[in-house]
C-alpha cells in the first residue's frame, strides 16, 4: 500500500537506547500475550486431530501416534452441522443488516434532531446497556409466542435487530461529523435521508465495521436464545450443535470430540478474521475503539 | 417501556422486508399438518452422554410411531439439564404450551411439583397393572419419583457411582484383582499399596482420586450411603446435613489426602478423572457408571469395575435424568404421552439405550433380554453397577435443589481445601439449608 521507499533499518548498527530497549521490551510482551493467545487454539486444532482412543497424557497431549480427522467425521455425523452452518450465517447477518439501518437511523435522529422526550428516550436506551440479554429471555419468549413466530430463524433474531449499543456508537459518531457539511448538503437540496446517506454514513464507517464485528461474534456465538425458541434443526444455529459435545457432565469432556466441534463452529469466524485483520484493525484505530 | 414499543414498531417496517427474505431461505418452522385423528407429541430431551444419541433417539421415535400411526412425535434436543429445565421454565412463564414429555434430572422432581410443571402418572400406572408395572424397576431409581402420594416420574437415563480399579496394578501390588475394596478401611489399604513414589519424593501413581468439583455433593454421598445413613431427610423440606455419621463421612473423604497420603490434595477436576485413570496416574477413581464405554475404549490394561464404598461398606447414590409428563398439555395429548413414556421405559428400549450410551437401565428386566446378554458377554464390566443398585440410596433432592445440592458440596470442598473442619462446615450447611427449606414448612 505505502509506496514510499521504508528506511533500511536491518543496515544500522543495533545501539542500546533507551527507545529500542523499551521497543524490544515491548515486543516481547506483545510476543508472550500472543503466544498466550493462540495456545488454546493451536492445542485445540491439535486435540482435534488426535485419534479419539488414544488417551490424552502429558507425554501425549498434542497429536497421537498419528493425526486424524476420525473426529471431524464423527462430529459431522453426530450434529447436523451444514444446516446449522446456514442457520447462523442467515441469523447473523440478517441480524446486523436490520441492526446497521436501525442504528443508523436512530443514531442520526439522537445526534442531529431535536424533539420532545430526546434525553429521557436516549437515557433508556443506554438504561438498556446495563440489562444482560439473558434476562428478558421471558418476555422475549411470550412476545415471540403472540406473533406465532416460535421456531423460526426470524424468532431468532427479532430481539436483536435494535441495539442500544449500535445506537449509542452511532450517535457519538454522527456528532463529530461538522455541522458545516450538514449544511453544506442541505443547501444543495438534499432531504434528510440523502443527507445521512451521503454525508453522515460514509465517515462512520469505520464504527459500523467495529460494530459489525462485535454484533456477529456475539450472535455467532448465543446459545440460550436461539435453544429456548427453536425446536427443530431447520431453525437452529451451530451453538446448538456444538451442545451435543459439550454438556456431557456426567462423563467428562471428550476432548477430541470437543475441540473438534469447537473448531468447526469458529473455524470460518476465525477465518474470516485472519482475512480480513488488516481492515478491522484500521477501523478500530479509526473510531477509537480498542 | 415506551421506548421497547417503539423500537419495536418501528423494527417491524424492516422486519417485513426481511420477513421476504428470510422466509424464502428457511422453512419457517414444523409445516406438515397432522390428519385430524392424529397427535403430534413434542420431547424435549438433553444430552449428557457422547455419541450419536439424536439418531439413536430418532430410531426409537421411528420404530414408535410404526407401532402407533396416529401418534407422531417431534423429539427436541434441549441442550444439558440445566438448559432443559430453563426452556421450559420459559416456555411455562412465558405463557407458552410445554412439551408434553421431557427428560430431566430426577431430582428435580421437587422444584418442578412447586412450579406446577409436571403431573402424577398414578392413573396411567395404575390401568397398567400397577405395582406390578412399578415392580420392575429398580427400586433405587424410583427413589426420587414419589411425592405426596404420588408417582411423577419413571427412570429413563440413570447412573451411579461406581469405582474403577486397574487390575494390572492390584496384580503388581499383590491385590486380588477379582474383587475392589469392601469398605473404606480396605479401599485406604489398597490404596497405599497401590501409590507409587519416584526416587525424588515424587508421587508417579495416586492409589486413588475422587473428584470434588462439578456436583461435589454426588461422590460425597457415597461415602455417606456407605457409612449407613444418607443426607436426604424423610420429607422433602428437610436435609440431614449435620450429624457425626455424615462428619465422619467427610473426614474420611478429606484424610484420603491429608493423612493417608493416597489421593492428590485439593480440588480434583470430574473431567479429568477418567484421564488420569486410563494413562496410569491413578489406579481407582469413582466416576458415574455411564463413564464405563468410554474408559474401556482408551484403557490399555484390565479395567475392573467396584462398588463407591463407606465405612461400613458399599454404598452409592443414584444419579440422571426420569421421563416426566408435563402439566397443561391438550387432554388427547395425555394418553399418547403415557403411550410414549412407556414405550421409552420399555424392557427393550432400556436395553437398547443401555448397550448404547452406558446408562443403567431402568428395568430389572432389561438385564435378561438377549441384546444385553450378548453384551454383557462383551462387556461383563457393564454388569456391576446395576448389581450395585442394591447398595444404593437416594440422591440429594429438596426443595429449590440447585442451592441446597450447593451448599452440601460448598461444605465438603471447604474441607478438602482445608478451610473449615466437617463439624464446621456441614453446621453451616445445615443452617443454609433451614433457612433455605424454611420457606417449605407447613
Amino acid at each position: 500500500m505505502n509506496k514510499n521507499p521504508k528506511p533500511d533499518r536491518s543496515r544500522r548498527p543495533f545501539r542500546f537506547t533507551p527507545k529500542s530497549i523499551s521497543n524490544a521490551l515491548g515486543l516481547i510482551v506483545l510476543a508472550v500475550i500472543a503466544v498466550g493467545w493462540a495456545i488454546p487454539m493451536l492445542w485445540a486444532l491439535a486435540v482435534s486431530v488426535h485419534p479419539p482412543d488414544e488417551p490424552l497424557s502429558a507425554a501425549n497431549l498434542w497429536f497421537g501416534s498419528h493425526p486424524t480427522l476420525t473426529n471431524y467425521a464423527q462430529a459431522f455425523q453426530i450434529a447436523p452441522f451444514a444446516q446449522y452452518y446456514v442457520n447462523t450465517i442467515i441469523i447473523v447477518f440478517g441480524i446486523l443488516v436490520v441492526q446497521l439501518v436501525t442504528i443508523s437511523l436512530a443514531g442520526y435522529a439522537f445526534a442531529r434532531f431535536q424533539f420532545r422526550g430526546q434525553n429521557i428516550l436516549f437515557f433508556l436506551i443506554l438504561l438498556q446497556l446495563m440489562v444482560p440479554s439473558s434476562a428478558l429471555i421471558v418476555p422475549n419468549y411470550s412476545t415471540i409466542r403472540q406473533l406465532h413466530l416460535f421456531d423460526t430463524l426470524l424468532a431468532v433474531m427479532l430481539p436483536f435487530f435494535g441495539s442500544a449499543f449500535g445506537t449509542f456508537l452511532m450517535r457519538q459518531t454522527f456528532r463529530t461529523v461538522p455541522r458545516d457539511l450538514d449544511d453544506a448538503a442541505r443547501m444543495d437540496g438534499a432531504n434528510w435521508l440523502q443527507t445521512l446517506w451521503y454525508v453522515y454514513i460514509p465517515p462512520a464507517r469505520p464504527a459500523m465495521i467495529a460494530f459489525a464485528l462485535s454484533s456477529i461474534s456475539f450472535h455467532w456465538n448465543d446459545f440460550l436464545w436461539p435453544l429456548v425458541v427453536t425446536n427443530s434443526t431447520s431453525s437452529r444455529p451451530l451453538t446448538v450443535g456444538l451442545a451435543v459435545f459439550t454438556q456431557l457432565g456426567e462423563i467428562g469432556a471428550q476432548w477430541p470430540l470437543v475441540t473438534a466441534g469447537t473448531i468447526i463452529v469458529v473455524g470460518p469466524l476465525l477465518l474470516l478474521f485472519l482475512i480480513f485483520q488488516r481492515q478491522f484493525i484500521e477501523s478500530f484505530l479509526h473510531s477509537g475503539l480498542k | 417501556m415506551k421506548l421497547r414499543i417503539d423500537r419495536l414498531s418501528r423494527s417491524f417496517v424492516f422486519l417485513f422486508l426481511l420477513s421476504a427474505l428470510v422466509t424464502s431461505l428457511a422453512a419457517c418452522g414444523p409445516a406438515a399438518s397432522p390428519t385430524p385423528s392424529s397427535v403430534t407429541l413434542t420431547f424435549y430431551y438433553p444430552v449428557a452422554v457422547p455419541g450419536p444419541i439424536t439418531q439413536i433417539i430418532d430410531g426409537y421415535i421411528a420404530k414408535f410411531e410404526q407401532q402407533n400411526p396416529n401418534i407422531k412425535v417431534n423429539a427436541v434436543l434441549s441442550g444439558g439439564y440445566p438448559d432443559t429445565l430453563t426452556k421450559i421454565e420459559t416456555t411455562i412463564k412465558g405463557g407458552g404450551t410445554p412439551p408434553d414429555v421431557a427428560v430431566m434430572l430426577s431430582t428435580d422432581l421437587y422444584s418442578l411439583v412447586d412450579s406446577n410443571a409436571i403431573q402424577p402418572l398414578d392413573d396411567y400406572i395404575n390401568t397398567a397393572g400397577g405395582s406390578s408395572f412399578t415392580s420392575d424397576f429398580y427400586p433405587a431409581f424410583l427413589a426420587n419419583s414419589n411425592y405426596q402420594g404420588h408417582i411423577w416420574s419413571l427412570p429413563f437415563q440413570r447412573s451411579t457411582p461406581v469405582l474403577y480399579y486397574n487390575k494390572d496394578m492390584f496384580q503388581a501390588a499383590g491385590l486380588d484383582p477379582s474383587h475392589g475394596p469392601a469398605n473404606f478401611a480396605e479401599m485406604v489399604a489398597d490404596a497405599q499399596k497401590l501409590t507409587k513414589t519416584d526416587a525424588s519424593g515424587n508421587t508417579t501413581t495416586w492409589g486413588l482420586e475422587i473428584s470434588s468439583d462439578g456436583i461435589p455433593y454426588w461422590l460425597f454421598q457415597s461415602f455417606v450411603i456407605g457409612g449407613g445413613t444418607n443426607v436426604v431427610g424423610s420429607a422433602p423440606n428437610q436435609v440431614m446435613f449435620n450429624t457425626p455419621q455424615v462428619a465422619q463421612a467427610l473426614q474420611d473423604f478429606a484424610d484420603l489426602s491429608t493423612k493417608d497420603k493416597v489421593m492428590p490434595t485439593g480440588i480434583l477436576q470430574w473431567a479429568n478423572m477418567p484421564n488420569d485413570f486410563v494413562n496410569g496416574k491413578a489406579a481407582m477413581i469413582w466416576h458415574s457408571s455411564g463413564s464405563l464405554t468410554n474408559i474401556l475404549k482408551q484403557a490399555k490394561f484390565n479395567v475392573g469395575v467396584s462398588y463407591t464404598v463407606g465405612e461400613k461398606g458399599y454404598g452409592a447414590p443414584t444419579g440422571g435424568g426420569n421421563i416426566y409428563m408435563l402439566k397443561g398439555i391438550p387432554a388427547d395429548h395425555q394418553a399418547a404421552a403415557w403411550k410414549f413414556i412407556q414405550f421409552m421405559t420399555s424392557t427393550d428400549i432400556q436395553a437398547d439405550w443401555s448397550i448404547n450410551t452406558g446408562y443403567i437401565p431402568g428395568r430389572k428386566s432389561s438385564m435378561d433380554t438377549q441384546a444385553m446378554k450378548d453384551y454383557i458377554a462383551k462387556t461383563p464390566q457393564a454388569a456391576v453397577a446395576p448389581q450395585g443398585l442394591q447398595y444404593a440410596g437416594a440422591e440429594l433432592a429438596a426443595h429449590d435443589n440447585a442451592q441446597i445440592q450447593k451448599a452440601l458440596g460448598d461444605a465438603v470442598q471447604a474441607v478438602l481445601t482445608g478451610k473449615s473442619t466437617p463439624a464446621d462446615a456441614l453446621a453451616a450447611a445445615q443452617q443454609q439449608a433451614d433457612q433455605i427449606l424454611s420457606a417449605f414448612k407447613n
